[in-house]
């Protein structure tokens, strides 16, 4: 008879945090069916959710480690393996090791790989992909707010009545996300959408405003010159909630960020930004949704720090339908973070340059000979320029679910950096594109494999069930990790049989996950943070009372708009600008293993505004060689009127037409996050010979 | 020796099964487990909480307890679990509890050669509808103002939605009252007319039981010979005992389906009208599901829908990796499941945007039954669009010598 079992997990691919039953038969992973009672998808999901199960049991995954002989690759066991990354480990000096961790993985992976890095390697360097995504995020708000997470929860989001999306393709991206949008508009709230691309989000809003990448700043600050001017702000949440706001007002308030200069930047009609202004400043309860479009640029900090200015200026946080809601991308970023994967916090961002953190965990974790100094050390863009322009500094990479090659800005610096490591372990399920350039690779669980817990955009933390067994030799995350702290000597420091052993020892440490135990995180409704006690019911929404600042206020940020580090020129005329689509993950490492997805979306394009192209002389479908200063592409042209004139638009998931081979590797100067939404390209058609 | 037709209060007789009135459904499966009549039990069982179902494929008697009950927050379809994960059901045999649109989905799926019906009995249960867990529990919060948390059973009983809480807490409420309100069931089930599925082989629910037995016996209808076997074979092994049910009984069982079928008319009426007649329904279809991303939730779940190579994955009709998909998406949909489409809800339930699919359905699957006189679900009479060979077809046609196809089709001129 057959065996036939549900089991009840949560989403690998965005950091919405659906639930669904996998489908398992006779101990295999073969479909996805809808969990009704989960409070956040109620059962619905997005393609990727739908077929979340097709790259699971793929004939291609990883099953064995490998090292690297002559230039390949050769099967080998775990105990040579880990061995021989123990051997080679102990021949670097801290500081010239550097660990990526995943988003991906679980929050106990992540705390196991922060525990290798800090106390095993005793390396200040650790960094994973938020930097590329919400690094601009957990910096600003952590400095606007005291807290750098989204402050409201998904359900409230339809509770407002007026919805201001920016930098955010919310009914692609979050899917599930955009079903709340869509609820708020049916019960009558407003909806105002900006982007340079006419999305399908945007095809659902009150308002669009289509805008030139890179002038967030100027279309916020404008925003706020025209509700103050109108007498729209909220004097008293500005009064006993805030400080710092004449600074702000006087930079806001110039002629500068007048609605017709602002016009002149960013494209946006005058009458627009009046409307908008109307919609946000008097709604009552505004909610602000952003993503990339905010984060990913050198003056991401600066676009976070003006998302948090106007919703203070208009009291609309700490309540329902309010907020500055930041959807963070991959499944697990959010739980990353609160890890403490990041070059310089511990768990719950306690500072790795503060003595008592440093104490607290040196203390904990009994490493005889000590943990890595109280520094900060190298975020992840960082490593990649310290590689190229200083060799020799750093010469060991540990990464564990990571696609640095595809993923990074300018992939063409990153191939050279990855090629300058001396000794590179890459930890994942499928070979990548970076696993290729490894000298060892171990063979990983996937999400159906393991138990764990992750942490969506939300700060609902959920659990991971594990549904089958990992194939061939592949081992949980946390494991690998610990048998190679174990191959270096130290085995006592990673103790843990189960997953809930990692959880349990990681919320001793961690303030705002202390009060969540496995039992309660079983609940459908699971928990938000911050949950100190085990009593403690979870905090749906932030700030309600007091800001996170030790004063309790919130701190206006006054910002100038900057333009984009690289802008076009009469060499290269045209804005490229870069994301995502529904059907594709990140790198595609799943997704592209996934016939249901790839038969959608085979491989990328460049999107061209239908004038431009006739200009041009390209046709819909035409391949056309894609230029910036960095590099180089061949990809298929997707003519369209819904992306504005002179900008250009690339997903970046396709290897083979890979937009990071275009994209600019400038920093935000505070949190390293790379402009990927912002550089300056040009097209030509390709000459036949 | 019973026969198709014959009515029973039933009630088990087995000491540890504490079923839902009686436990007949409970004792009936295990009959049919314990005599190798079936080589599983496929049914729900409560999961994460008392607002949540799973399904649960038993094989072994002593784990029917867990599915004794009912959850009236169990809004999954079985039939489609059947066909897709254990091989419709053509090398084992089933026992399945169907609700009215289970049965239907049943039928529907048998036709298209999806499930072997032969390898399956069907339990069927009265319903009275089913309510989304998520909504449940917004509502016991909102209308009744309970803790969810606390609430150990919930039930449909003479029009009311009622709540138990650990605490020994019962509160009701009409469910005409909270459905005015936008709560309450799903819009489907307020549309449904299946109420008592006699399509399946023994149809089981409360309505009817009065008198002393009254909470404690199963109302029972023999639907089917393999009904009456089963029946029979159930008593005869000492599970069942039975009684005749009450004259009066039967009169009221008679008027609560029929007052839940004339609800359900009502409601189709007023759903109905809301969406507007011809190109007013057409373009509020076209603004509705205008928003869809294209998941195949709606085709994934859908009982009717069994094509490996579906039309709306093939590049030549609906653009791949086009979001919203073009209207031919959703076209190709309603001209391939209209006419059989048995309302069970389900693509209405996995929307992630919200698009009343199942409502756009329904709407268009009366309007059909009206032209054609085809009833879907309720027996294996083959749907009104059923795959013609061309060439013979073609050939048929033209030895009419007309060019009236609908005549020559449908015999109206004959």
């Amino acid at each position: 008879m057959t065996d036939l079992k549900y089991v009840t997990t949560t989403c690998p691919y965005c950091g919405t945090g659906c639930s669904f039953n996998l489908v398992v038969r006779d101990g295999k992973t073969v479909g996805v069916t809808p969990f009704t009672r989960s409070p956040v998808n109620e059962g619905k999901l997005c393609p990727k959710g739908m077929y979340a199960h097709e790259f699971v049991n793929s004939p291609d995954r990883l099953t064995t480690p490998l090292i690297k002989k002559d230039g390949k690759f050769v099967q080998a066991s775990w105990d040579e393996a880990t061995d021989y990354i123990a051997q080679k480990m102990k021949t670097f000096k801290p500081s010239e090791i550097a660990c990526l961790s995943s988003a991906r993985t679980s929050n106990e992976d992540n705390y196991a790989l922060m525990k290798l890095a800090r106390g095993v390697f005793k390396t200040t360097h650790i960094d994973h992909c938020a930097r590329l995504c919400h690094s601009s995020t957990v910096a600003g708000l952590a400095t606007s707010f005291g807290s750098g997470a989204m402050t409201n929860s998904i359900l409230d989001i339809e509770k407002s009545k007026c919805l201001f999306i920016l930098g955010s393709n919310t009914f692609e991206q979050h899917p599930l996300i955009g079903r709340r949008v869509t609820m708020a508009k049916k019960n009558g709230a407003k909806i105002i959408y900006a982007d340079p691309r006419f999305t399908p989000t945007g095809k659902q809003a009150d308002l669009y405003m289509q805008f030139r990448s890179g002038s967030d700043v100027a279309i916020l600050n404008g925003l706020m010159q025209i509700i103050i001017k109108n007498g729209w702000e909220n004097k008293d949440f500005i009064a006993n909630r805030t400080k710092e706001y004449e600074a702000m007002k006087a930079v806001v308030m110039k002629d500068t960020y007048s609605p017709e200069n602002v016009e002149k930047i960013s494209g946006i009609p005058a009458a627009q930004l009046k409307q908008a202004a109307e919609w946000i400043g008097t709604s009552g309860a505004t909610a602000i949704l952003y993503s990339m479009g905010i984060t990913q640029h050198t003056v991401g900090v600066d676009n976070v720090h003006s998302v948090a200015n106007i919703q203070m200026l208009c009291g609309n946080l700490g309540r329902p339908g309010t907020g500055v809601n930041a959807l963070r991308g991959q499944n697990n970023v959010q739980g990353a973070c609160d890890m403490g994967a990041l070059p310089v916090s511990f768990t719950a961002y306690q500072k790795v340059t503060d003595p008592a953190a440093h104490k607290k965990f040196e203390d904990a974790w009994g490493f005889p000979d000590g943990i890595c100094e109280p520094k900060n050390g190298y975020e992840v863009t960082v490593m990649m320029d310290v590689l190229t322009d200083k060799p020799g500094e750093l010469k060991a990479l540990y990464i564990m679910g990571e696609n640095p090659m595809l993923s990074d800005p300018d992939l063409t610096h990153v191939k050279h950096a990855l090629e300058a490591v001396e000794f590179m372990v890459v930890q994942d399920i499928f070979l990548t594109e970076t696993a290729e350039l490894a000298d060892v690779v171990l063979p990983a669980t996937c999400y159906a494999e393991r138990d764990g817990t992750q942490t969506s955009t939300e700060r609902r933390v959920q659990k991971w069930r594990k549904a089958q067994d990992p194939p061939g030799e592949a081992k949980l995350d946390w494991e690998i990790i610990a048998m190679v702290a174990a191959k270096m000597g130290y085995a006592a420091q990673f103790p843990w049989k189960t997953s809930e052993d990692v959880f349990n020892e990681m919320r001793m440490l961690t303030p705002s996950y202390r009060g969540m135990t496995y039992e309660r995180l079983d609940k459908p409704e699971a928990l938000h943070w911050p949950c100190p006690e085990e009593t403690h019911p979870g905090t749906p929404i932030l700030h309600g009372a007091k800001f996170s600042h030790p004063d309790g206020l919130g701190i206006f940020f006054p910002c100038e708009w900057k333009a984009p580090a690289e802008v076009p020129d009469a060499e290269y005329p045209f804005i490229l600008t870069t994301g995502r689509c529904l059907w594709h993950w990140h790198t595609g490492t799943m997704t592209r293993r996934s016939g249901s997805l790839d038969h959608e979306v085979p491989t990328g394009w460049i999107e061209i505004n239908t004038e431009d192209a006739a200009d041009l002389g390209i046709a819909d479908g035409e391949m056309i060689k894609a230029m910036t200063r960095r590099g180089e592409v061949v990809v298929g042209a997707r003519v369209t009127p819904d992306i504005m004139k002179g900008v250009m638009f690339m997903p970046f998931h396709f290897v083979e037409c890979a937009a990071n081979m275009l994209t600019n590797n400038a920093l935000d100067p505070v949190c390293k996050i790379p402009e990927f939404k912002a550089c300056a390209i040009k097209v030509e058609k390709i000459q036949e010979a | 020796m019973s026969a198709k037709g014959d009515m029973f209060y039933a009630w088990t007789n087995v000491s540890d099964i504490k079923g839902e009135c009686g436990g007949a459904v409970t004792s009936i499966l295990k009959y049919l487990l314990e005599s190798k009549t079936v080589d599983a039990v496929l049914t729900v069982q409560k999961g994460a909480d008392v607002f949540d179902a799973e399904p649960v494929v038993i094989t072994d008697p002593a784990d029917l307890v867990k599915s004794a009950g009912s959850l009236h927050c169990g809004t999954l379809l079985l039939p489609k679990l059947i066909k897709k994960y254990l091989n419709g059901a053509k090398d084992m045999k089933l026992a399945v509890t169907c609700k009215g649109c289970d049965a239907k989905a049943m039928y529907e799926l048998a036709k298209r050669q999806q499930i072997n019906l032969d390898n399956i009995v069907m339990i069927g249960l009265n319903c009275g509808g089913s309510v989304s867990p998520v909504l449940a529990r917004k509502m016991i919060t909102e209308k009744y103002g309970i803790d969810p948390n606390d609430v150990v059973k919930e039930e449909i009983d003479k029009g009311q939605f009622i709540v138990m809480t650990k605490d020994g807490q019962h509160k009701g409420i009409k469910i005409d009252e909270l459905e005015e309100e936008g709560l309450g069931r799903r819009k489907n089930c307020q549309r449904c007319e299946t109420k008592i599925p006699r399509q399946t082989d023994i149809v089981c629910g409360n309505w009817g039981v009065i008198g002393e037995k009254a909470g404690k016996a199963t109302f029972v209808e023999i639907c089917s010979d393999k009904g009456a076997m089963i029946f029979d074979g159930a008593v005869k092994a000492g599970v069942l005992a039975t009684s005749a049910p009450e004259e009066k009984g039967l009169e009221i069982r008679d008027k609560i389906e029929n007052v839940m079928i004339k609800m359900g008319k009502k409601n189709q009426e007023t759903q109905f009208a809301a969406i507007g007649e011809g190109t007013d329904r057409l373009k509020y279809i076209m603004a509705e599901t205008g928003r869809c991303i294209k998941c195949y939730g709606c085709i994934e779940n859908c009982p009717i829908c069994y094509c490996v190579e579906c039309s709306t994955k093939k590049p030549h009709l609906v653009r791949p990796g086009q979001v919203p998909p073009d209207f031919m998406f959703q076209m190709i949909r309603f001209a391939h499941i209209a006419d059989s489409c048995v309302n069970c809800g389900q693509c209405t339930d996995i929307c992630p945007q919200n698009i009343p699919n199942s409502l756009f359905m329904h709407a268009q699957q009366v309007e059909l039954e009206k032209m054609f006189g085809h009833k879907p679900g309720m027996d294996m009479e083959l749907p009104v669009l059923a795959f013609a060979e061309e060439i013979d077809e073609r050939a048929r046609l033209n030895a009419t010598g007309s060019d009236m196809i609908y005549e020559n089709v449908f015999g109206e001129e004959k």
